[in-house]
């Protein structure tokens, strides 16, 4: 219908730049700045809780992978599990000799149980162990472990036959004891060692903080055990693990595998990661609830705007606006606002982040993901927000919008 | 005095214009309306409430269409045109000033007066020095930065005759300019419009006072949506 009027010199097109849209989209929110920032808030916190939470989960993530790089996932565990008869069952005497054979294997440390408790001094009933646990431990036992020492010295090929104990983190604690001074002694089983050294918490192995650890030589000379080890800890090349995993339980036992437990001990910290995944998505849930809410409340206000300046409607009407030059009006008035939310509440969300990790002493991760998500929602919500205003506003006759009454 | 030129296209031209809406019974708001105007007239158009010339001011507007009959403006056939078509007719042709003054709050009177040239393809730069020369022209040269807020009801009316004249258009369709005036802006803002015709400015007046229809120089009286009478004038002097 149109094309007759097309290229003709004297029939002129009515125009508005790209850059004259966006200014005149701005306009609308220019006049009414708190209404502006009121109806922009709900998507702010929507965008801000959805980048603190993936920030604040990667953030937490690359910690952990941090940790579990520091601590190795080469390491397994292996130890006596559930047999057939009743009763205990225990690894086989040679079982660390027969570890060492297997190829990729570059460390073998061994701990044994110790029976008896561990007191502060020899006044306490024996019923009060606090839970502590004795292990005889080898030599290379935190090296295996990549433990470090919060005071003292570990066991030398020495010390391991002297009256010396190194406590673990929660056994020091219990005892209540936090530093090494001098020849402090305590009593294991029931024989008076000296404290020699205290350790940091061992991620990989949590149950050797509930442990006083002393030789094999000095548990069998001082405590009369000579058992041979409960738990063998493994390092393999990374590359092998898995199939040093799986011939374990053979080559520890070969008569009864089935009573040869095999564990991977970094796998507990991953399903630790796991777990805060759960945590994550409810908050990127709610923070998709805010942002619904945001975008029903900037809809509102466009329906609002429409209806209060019908006469501005109309007066463009007349100095030349086409319908869709009204349209895109309104269109670019709900962009501008869903955009500048969103975009405040990436940069909040980013800082709370940055808060949050410095006091955790984490890496600070913001996903690319997140901004480009945060920005591409805030776009895609002021669009759908904006459309049906928009679409009203252009429908509006311009007889009907110039009406005063 | 400028007299009509006959060189030019006609400004507007209605031929046999009807416009009728809809209900029980159908309200013919224009009957069979046939007028012309041409380029440097000034032209008041006459009329009670109720005569036809609110439905008058949409069609020459080309804000409505006609039921029936054809609408000329600048010599061209409206007919057909779509909204892309009819808006960009709008936004060269014709300059429009309202009763209420419909200035956009919040904006300089420059701003406002820019408006009038947004929807026509110019330069953000050649927008303002073009707005500021018509503020000028209207005598509001002290005013450029003011808010509506902040000027009379008579200065706001002629930021507002900027608007319609920055575009140069072919003719200002002025409905009620002077109805929320007292009679002393009215009368000032009277002279502005008389002397802009002087300059050659087509001039089309919807009023229902008597007083302010005098000031043209052709008067057509509209009644019951038909002309009643249309008859040129001896400027000052109303002549029934």
């Amino acid at each position: 219908m149109t094309d007759q009027f097309n290229n003709r010199p004297d029939i002129p097109v009515s125009h508005l730049g790209v850059l004259d849209i966006i200014r005149v989209g701005g306009s609308g929110l220019k006049t009414r700045r708190f209404r502006a920032v009121l109806s922009a808030i709900g998507i702010t916190i929507g965008i801000a809780t959805l980048v603190g939470i993936l920030g604040l989960s990667e953030s937490g993530s690359a910690d952990l992978i941090k940790e579990l790089d520091a601590l190795g996932t080469n390491l397994l565990t292996v130890q006596a599990g559930e047999g057939f008869q009743a009763g205990q069952v225990s690894l086989p005497a040679d079982a660390a000799s027969m570890i060492k054979r297997i190829d990729p294997v570059y460390e073998v440390a061994t701990i044994s149980r110790v029976s008896g408790g561990v007191f502060r001094n020899d006044l306490i009933e024996d019923g009060r162990t606090r839970g502590i646990t004795i292990f005889a431990g080898d030599l290379n036992l935190v090296k295996a472990q990549r433990g470090s020492l919060k005071a003292g010295a570990y066991l030398t090929d020495t010390t391991s036959e002297f009256p010396i104990v190194v406590l673990g983190a929660v056994a020091a604690e219990r005892l209540g004891i936090s530093e090494i001074l001098g020849d402090q002694k305590i009593v294991v089983g029931d024989t008076w060692f000296t404290v020699g050294g205290i350790l940091n918490p061992l991620h990989l192995a949590a149950d050797l903080d509930r442990g006083a650890i002393i030789g094999y030589g000095a548990a069998e000379k001082f405590l009369d055990h000579d058992d041979p080890a409960d738990v063998v800890y493994v390092r393999a090349y990374p590359e092998h693990v898995n199939d040093v995993r799986s011939v374990m339980a053979a080559t520890v036992n070969p008569q009864n595998p089935e009573e040869v437990q095999v564990s991977r001990a970094s796998d507990v910290l991953e399903a630790r990661a796991a777990a805060t995944t759960t945590f994550t998505s409810l908050f990127v849930g709610l923070g998709a609830v805010a942002l619904l809410v945001g975008g029903v409340g900037i809809a509102n206000v466009m329906v609002m705007a429409v209806i209060e300046r019908r006469n501005e409607i109309g007066l463009r009407r007349a100095l030349g606006a086409t319908r869709f030059h009204i349209a895109s009006q309104f269109l670019t008035e709900s962009l501008l606002l869903s955009t500048i939310g969103g975009v405040t509440g990436i940069l909040i969300g980013i800082l709370a982040t940055a808060v949050f990790t410095i006091i955790k002493d984490w890496i600070l991760v913001i996903p690319g993901y997140a901004i480009m998500g945060g920005i591409i929602s805030s776009i895609l919500i002021g669009g759908i927000a904006g459309f049906y205003p928009a679409l009203r506003a252009a429908n509006l006759s311009p007889t009907e919008a110039l009406r005063t009454k | 005095m400028a007299l009509a030129d006959e060189s030019l296209p006609k400004a507007v031209e209605l031929k046999r214009v009807s416009k009728s809406y809809a209900g029980t019974p159908p309200v013919n708001a224009l009957s069979d309306v046939s007028i012309s105007v041409s380029r440097g007239e000034f032209l008041g158009i006459i009329g009670a409430s109720g005569s036809g010339k609110t439905t008058f001011l949409h069609i020459v507007g080309t804000l409505t269409n006609p039921t029936f009959g054809s609408v000329f403006i600048n010599g061209l056939d409206t007919a057909g045109m779509s909204d892309r078509v009819l808006a960009g007719m709008r936004s060269k042709y014709i300059g429009f000033v309202f009763q209420e003054y419909f200035l956009l709050q919040g904006f300089t009177a420059t701003e406002n007066v820019e408006n009038g040239l947004l929807y026509s393809g110019i330069s953000a730069s050649e927008r303002r020095d073009r707005s500021e020369a018509m503020l000028e022209r209207v005598g509001l040269s002290h005013r450029l930065t003011h808010l509506p807020n902040e000027m009379s009801g008579g200065e706001q009316q002629r930021v507002a005759i900027a608007r319609a004249l920055v575009h140069s258009p072919s003719f200002i369709l002025a409905d009620e300019p002077t109805g929320n005036l007292d009679s002393k802006n009215t009368e000032s803002l009277m002279e502005l419009l008389v002397s802009l015709n002087d300059e050659g400015t087509t001039m089309i007046l919807i009023t229902h006072d008597l007083d302010v229809a005098a000031m043209s120089k052709r008067q057509v009286t509209l009644r019951d949506g038909r002309i009643l009478s249309d008859s040129y004038v001896q400027q000052g002097s109303v002549n029934d």
